[in-house]
């Protein structure tokens, strides 16, 4: 039972932790990144370039992919994002245009392919990144088996939820993001540069896509199609948990983690993921708000 | 006025055009292969019209259309699995799926009632009119009820976009699944013709291209008839401002959910033709690129224009088979594609239906519709 238990709780770290810089991006900014699952697919990539290439293990990579998917971000706020605020459905349309790009930007070993040019690591083939030593294997701590891998997950995970809450609830800046999320206008009104806000915020979700990324290389195959299952979890979590509630995401990705766990100790892997989207499905039926949503806006 | 008049005989005159260029062209191409793909092509275009009925003109932005295309399909695809001469030769009276006799246990009666748990409902699939009209039924009762409980509790924007694609992904899993008795991932293949009044139709002669050609004309005119009427203009009004529509007393939901059913039906109706011409059915219908794909379609095409969504459809698919010739232009094109969906949003959310509109604005015509050309020429400046 806590074996099972256990394995809905590594799920749920693994959705929360997609799902938290989503969380921020749409919630804050009304923005539905459809490509969120393609910085997630950066980060991991950035991982395997990283011990390619600089000989950096995965520790070193967890804050060099929030830098490089934090960049990447800002940029897509600059180039895309900027011109469709307040236009929901349309932001959707174009970072799928946004993600289809990125895809084949790996793909073409960034657009190098044309000139003869192969780097390694790149291209559209598989991917596979050692974890390090201290992590790999298991463990048990009184009787009960541990995996050291899903604990640092576990731990990352939780780190950097207790770190957005900080900077959310704590940190004049988390003050003036809030208020953007409730109400953009009358933020703007009190004297608050929402552009430069909502870049930044824009680029800090993209960062904490970019660690999820580096968590799922460990053990998942890093391929360029990888982030696109991905962003659709990411999704579920938030709408269930309440636009723009982190406490509502927190919980939301546990629920449907525990679910899945338990669903697939029950019947198999298949099944667990359709009945998810079946609670999905129901809990938005049921609060379409979801189910921690502030009032307003 | 008559800028009103410009643009109705502008577009009657695509209309026209683009009618008799898909009648037309078996007349002038004699390639089994390349009609076949033609025939798939249009099929695309009706899916794209399809969707912007439901996104243009309804506001509902469904990304999980593909469920009612791939629900058309496996439907008529079963029927025309039990016709296949694959399925006639199991040793048993009745035909059954050759792939249900790899899953059956040793034993197992070879029969459909029971030679894998669940196989029953293949039974009624025996009569083909049964397995085609349920390609239309199907999507439209999944479709009435899902859209009812959307809009009946006010369920809007991308909500309504996230529970579709969440069905759409569920039904994939579930069609996975049920591997016993729809042979999962692999879907179902070695389909039989379909027989319409004793004649086969062999997706690779000209009559099953004229079937989806004429299909396609129907469609599309029954569509653009129906956005003319007094509902569909009612409708037109709920996706502008839904409330003011409810205060003025029009049931909102009724308009909603009965436009949304009529797109899942044609959605369905797609499927079908569409395993008519392929032969075969899959669960990758289901994915979710693949539904995301035909907003593109119409979002490129011109969301608020039926006919502009299906040009537009059928353009990327044969600009996209042209480009898959070589691999890696393949992947520069899927990088093309992505850039021009990125840059249509931001710089022409009417897609190309609006040059198109815009470009029939600045024709240098007569102010006055009925002079001649030539006469009023371009106001004096």
């Amino acid at each position: 039972m806590t074996e099972t238990l256990f394995i809905g709780l590594s799920l749920g770290s693994i959705l929360l932790l997609i799902a938290l810089g989503l969380t921020i991006t749409y919630g804050a900014m009304g923005v539905i990144n459809m490509a969120h699952g393609e910085l997630v697919m950066i980060g991991a990539y950035t991982t395997v370039l990283a011990s390619l290439h600089l000989g950096l293990n995965m520790f070193f990579a967890l804050p060099l992919a929030f830098v490089v998917t934090a960049a990447v971000g800002l940029a897509i706020e600059r180039v895309v994002v900027r011109r469709l605020y307040g236009r929901i459905i349309d932001t959707l349309l174009a970072t799928w245009g946004v993600a289809i790009v990125l895809q084949q930007l790996v793909r073409l070993d960034l657009g190098l392919t044309f000139f003869g040019i192969d780097i390694p690591g790149l291209g559209p083939g598989l991917q596979n990144v050692s974890i390090p030593r201290v992590l790999a294997g298991s463990g048990s701590v009184f009787g009960i088996p541990i995996q050291p891998y899903r604990t640092f997950i576990l731990g990352v995970t939780i780190l950097l939820t207790a770190l957005t809450w900080f900077l959310l609830y704590r940190t004049s800046l988390g003050s003036q993001v809030r208020a953007i999320m409730r109400n953009p206008q009358m933020a703007a009104a009190c004297g608050i540069d929402v552009r430069r806000i909502s870049a930044i915020t824009f680029a800090y979700g993209s960062g904490l896509a970019g660690v999820a990324g580096v968590l799922l290389a460990g053990f998942r195959t890093v391929q360029p199609a990888m982030g696109a299952t991905v962003v659709v979890d990411g999704f579920f979590v938030v709408v269930v948990g309440g636009v723009g509630s982190l406490l509502g995401t927190v919980l939301s990705a546990g629920l449907l983690g525990q679910i899945n766990g338990i669903v697939a100790v029950l019947t198999n892997d298949i099944l667990a993921r359709a009945v998810v989207f079946g609670v999905v499905i129901l809990l938005i039926l049921w609060k379409p708000r979801g189910l921690f949503a502030f009032k307003g806006r | 006025m008559t800028s009103l008049n410009r643009h109705t005989v502008a577009e009657w005159i695509a209309y026209g055009l683009f009618i008799v260029f898909v009648l037309a062209l078996p007349l002038f191409w004699d390639d089994p292969f390349g009609l076949n793909r033609w025939a798939r092509y249009l099929v695309y275009g009706m899916l794209g019209a399809a969707i912007a009925l439901s996104w243009g003109y309804a506001g509902i932005l469904n990304l999980g259309q593909g469920l009612f295309f791939g629900l058309g399909a496996y439907m008529t695809a079963m029927s025309l699995k039990l016709a296949s001469w694959t399925s006639l030769q199991q040793g048993s009276d009745t035909p059954v799926p050759d792939f249900m006799l790899w899953n059956a246990q040793p034993g197992a009666p070879t029969d459909l009632c029971c030679i894998v748990p669940g196989s029953w409902v293949w039974i009624p699939f025996q009569e083909q009119w049964f397995g085609v009209a349920m390609s239309v039924v199907a999507p439209v009762v999944v479709a009435g009820l899902l859209s009812w409980a959307l809009f009946r509790l006010r369920v809007s924007g991308v909500y309504v976009a996230i529970v579709t694609l969440a069905l759409v992904l569920l039904v994939r899993l579930l069609v996975i699944d049920a591997q016993p008795i729809t042979n999962g991932f692999n879907g179902l293949t070695d389909l039989g013709y379909l027989t319409i009044l004793g004649h086969e139709i062999d997706p690779f002669e000209n009559d099953s291209y004229y079937l989806i050609a004429v299909s396609l004309v129907v469609v599309l005119l029954a569509m653009r008839w129906l956005v003319a009427t007094r509902a569909g203009l009612v409708l037109q009004s709920t996706r502008d401002d839904a409330n003011r529509a409810r205060y003025l007393g029009y049931d909102v939901t009724a308009y909603q959910v009965f436009f949304f059913t009529v797109s899942a039906g044609v959605a369905g109706f797609a499927g079908m033709l569409f395993v008519v011409v392929s032969d075969f059915a899959s669960p990758s219908f289901m994915e979710i690129g693949f539904s995301i794909g035909m907003v593109v379609w119409a979002a490129v095409g011109g969301r608020g224009s039926l006919l502009g969504a299906c040009i537009g459809a059928i353009a990327i698919s044969v600009l996209e088979t042209s480009a898959s010739e070589s691999e890696i232009f393949q992947e520069a094109w899927r990088l093309i594609v992505g850039l021009a969906f990125v840059i249509v949003v931001l710089f022409l959310p009417r897609g190309l239906a609006g040059l198109a509109r815009d470009a029939v604005d600045r024709l240098p015509l007569g102010r006055a519709g009925a002079a001649p050309a030539g006469v009023a020429g371009k106001p004096a400046e």
